[in-house]
């Protein structure tokens, strides 16, 4: 856990992300409301919360997805809505819930990706050859992306974020559906990336995962910031799932009702 | 459960009609019932005996009958009501199809369909409360024929283009149930007197033969008092509708128990192979080749460009057949360049949220948009320049050249610009898995129209000019002129391209997630 001695830096004085105040609607329901945070560079930050919270409508406007109605982002000081070729020349994406083009293969996915990019033909063939090895794709290079499962899809998706050699990683639940040793895999690889001086956000649902990979986080409750920090300032004493019910103001229920269930 | 369906399927219809999808529903339903009032009233109110209402409300319930059964073809199908949503439900298949049946008789054409089927009521009222009675009965039975044949082409549509094999076969069958249209629009000047006069035997006979017959012959039978004929004629249309609801259901337990199809890799890689040599190993080459691989690959979309292709063609065919003049058909290319922009307005619904590459990619809405201008040309344009080339001098009308070439040339720019900008101003999502190729999304039909309409009006732009030229040329005799349109109609083309594929761009650049938002179906 090196990198959580690393994290003492003054790591805000050099922020891969920041996102001031941002802002979201949808109709009459508030998705995200003033979220500010900072990821620093060669930081690991996670962000949790329970479903719905607006984890994904967050991280979607940090990245230019979905249009904030209030708020600003900065990806290594370049505005993501006034300068978003550069912003986006650095940034690596994995969205939650959109599709690919599901008629690619995996390997034609990564190319052109890559190229879309404006990586050659000769090193976007190179580096999905080696994505394609480390997560474990070879066998389904060849498999259309309609055809794979979850997990896979999460596998082609970080493959496809990491091709362009961002330096900031944008990753919605990336381990979702993941098998163990790929999960395995994918930790290795963002530490690496990490340890080289990139930064990595992540939501995810699985505490123990963010406890043990993140160096930050940030908890995120009916689309606000509730906690946010180094991961031990967050938990204080307990463990990171005990601070986590009791920061989003949450009953672990299953215990009343229901009794039709149970005669 | 049937009312659980109507009630899920009306709440779908309240949540898509806003903004102008619903004022392009209202416009569609304003025209629809006006249609049905008219043949209504053509059925009630013509001079003569009910023996000849009779045989005109089978001809209307004929033509609306197969307007159910090409409509799912043609693109107007809404899937809003997915089996695989139901699939779990401890339910019959026959239950789910009833229920399924239920649900899709909610909504315009369906209302629509069931005032005419129920103008035969009228027809009957002159002969006595018996006729009204079996009438009732029948133009239910009509109603419920028209949407199950429509359901069940369509689910077995969906079922031949579930398999591998299947799928190349269930496009071109597609295609052509779509085209059998065009001979029924032949007949139509000549139907008067093959139904007032009955000129022709065979045809009545036919007429009356038909399931779509069955229900006015019932109504005609009763009126003459031949109960046993009505009553006959009455069970064999509840028998045919509850065969179909059988044959409907065994579909859908088809389809919701049989794996998707993988494509076909190796074909792939020796076609990426070939691709690989000519296109520039550029962020643009990237784009083109994507998008050719995926009007090869991805059934819907082959679907779309198979048929406007094959429509192209064929449409001049029967006009040329209809009008005995050879200028028609000398004129395929025209209709295929028309079809084939018209067909291709919601590449980026087809695409779905997949859009989001082109998003967080720097700079890539640009190359993105003009890819696609440049992948469709690279389809459309050989197909059209062939018939452009060789059609005029086969069909001896080589003097039409310069009027080909010209119109031709401005139109495949004018439509390489056109299909993308639609796409871009009126995405329609649409369903990605499952079904039918052919199958749009809630709200999808009247969207279509309104698109289909702004692309024509912008086509038709471009051709003014070097149309202006080329009648000036025919009225002074001067051929010169005629052939100094083609230029013309190349800069009006190249024009068109640049200037609505830049809008398209700039609006993919400046609301890209407008545009995201807009292709992501709810789920």
């Amino acid at each position: 856990m090196s990198r959580r001695a690393g994290a003492t830096d003054p790591w805000w004085m050099d922020a891969a992300l920041t996102i001031a105040g941002l802002s979201k609607r949808f109709g009459p329901t508030v998705a995200v409301h003033d979220v500010h945070l900072t990821v620093a560079r060669g930081s690991f930050f996670g962000l949790v919360g329970p479903n719905g919270a607006g984890k994904t409508t967050a991280l979607s406007m940090a990245v230019g997805l979905v249009r904030p109605d209030a708020g600003a982002v900065r990806i290594f000081d370049h505005d993501v809505w006034a300068d978003p070729v550069r912003a986006k020349e650095l940034v690596g994406v994995l969205p939650d819930g959109l599709s690919l083009p599901e008629r690619l293969t995996g390997r034609e996915l990564l190319t052109y990706s890559a190229r879309l990019r404006g990586l050659d033909r000769a090193t976007a063939a190179e580096r999905a050859s080696e994505l394609l090895a480390v997560l474990a794709l070879t066998d389904a290079e060849h498999t259309v992306v309609i055809d794979y499962s979850a997990g896979m899809r999460k596998k082609i998706g970080l493959a496809a974020a990491l091709l362009h050699a961002p330096k900031l990683l944008v990753l919605d639940e990336p381990f979702e559906a993941v098998d163990p040793v790929s999960a395995s895999t994918i930790r290795t690889i963002l530490q690496r990336f990490v340890a080289a001086g990139g930064a990595v956000v992540l939501s995810s649902h699985v505490m123990a995962l963010v406890e043990k990979l993140c160096d930050h986080v940030a908890v995120i409750a009916r689309g606000q910031v509730v906690a946010s920090g180094r991961v031990d300032e967050v938990r204080g004493a307990g463990n990171l799932e005990d601070a986590f019910v009791s920061l989003v103001g949450g009953q672990v229920g299953g215990e009343e009702g229901l009794s039709w269930l149970t005669s | 459960m049937v009312d659980v369906l109507i009630a899920i399927k009306l709440r779908a219809l309240r949540r898509t009609l806003h903004g102008w999808t619903g004022t392009a529903y209202v416009l569609m339903a304003v025209a629809g019932l006006s249609t049905a009032l008219v043949c209504v009233a053509f059925m009630a109110l013509f001079p003569g005996g009910i023996t000849v209402r009779v045989d005109i409300a089978a001809t209307v319930f004929a033509v609306w009958t197969l307007g159910w059964l090409f409509g799912p073809v043609l693109g107007a199908s809404d899937e809003t009501l997915r089996p695989e949503n139901f699939a779990l439900l401890p339910l019959r298949p026959t239950a789910l199809a009833s229920g399924l049946l239920g649900a899709s008789l909610v909504g315009v054409a369906p209302l629509v369909t069931a005032l005419i089927m129920f103008g035969l009521v009228l027809v009957a009222i002159p002969a006595g409360i018996g006729a009204v009675l079996v009438a009732v009965v029948a133009a239910a039975g009509q109603l419920a024929l028209a949407v199950l044949l429509s359901r069940v082409v369509f689910a077995g549509l969906g079922a031949a283009l579930a398999s591998r094999r299947g799928r190349d076969l269930g496009v071109l069958l597609g295609a052509l149930v779509g085209l059998a249209y065009l001979p029924i629009i032949m007949l139509t000047p000549h139907l008067e007197p093959l139904v007032v006069d009955r000129t022709s035997p065979l045809f009545t006979a036919v007429l009356h033969g038909l399931p779509t017959g069955w229900g006015p012959g019932a109504v005609a039978a009763a009126a003459e008092g031949r109960w046993a004929v009505a009553l006959g004629l009455l069970a064999a249309l509840g028998v045919l509708d509850t065969l179909l609801v059988v044959a409907w259901s065994r579909l859908l337990v088809r389809r919701l128990t049989t794996a998707q199809p993988t494509a076909r890799s190796q074909a792939a890689g020796s076609r990426r192979g070939a691709l690989r040599t000519v296109l520039p190993d550029s962020p643009l080459g990237a784009v083109i080749g994507k998008e050719l691989l995926l009007w090869w690959r991805d059934t819907r979309r082959k679907a779309l460009m198979f048929s406007s292709l094959l429509i192209g063609i064929l449409l001049p065919v029967f006009y040329t057949w209809q009008n005995s003049s050879l200028v028609p058909l000398a004129s395929a290319g025209i209709w295929i360049v028309v079809f084939a922009s018209l067909q291709c307005g919601n590449v980026y619904g087809m695409d779905g949220s997949a859009v989001w590459q082109t998003l967080v990619a720097p700079a890539a809405a640009q190359v993105d948009v003009r890819g696609r201008q440049l992948a469709w040309l690279l389809i459309v344009g050989p197909c059209t320049l062939l018939a452009v080339a060789v059609l005029p001098a086969v069909t001896g009308t080589a003097e039409w050249y310069p009027w080909q070439l010209a119109i031709v040339a401005a139109l495949l720019g004018a439509g390489s610009g056109t299909f993308v900008l639609a796409s871009v101003r009126a995405p329609v999502p649409m369903p990605t898995k499952g079904g039918s190729p052919f199958a749009t999304g809630p709200g999808g039909t009247a969207g279509k129209v309104v698109n289909a309409f702004a692309m024509m009006g912008r086509l038709l732009l471009v051709v003014l000019p070097p149309l202006a030229v080329l009648v000036a040329g025919a009225i002074t005799g001067w051929s010169a002129l005629a052939w100094a349109a083609v230029p013309l109609g190349v800069a009006c083309g190249i024009w068109a391209a640049w200037r609505w594929g830049g809008k398209a761009a700039q609006q993919v650049s400046e609301r890209g997630p407008e545009l995201l938002a807009a292709v992501r179906l709810p789920v």
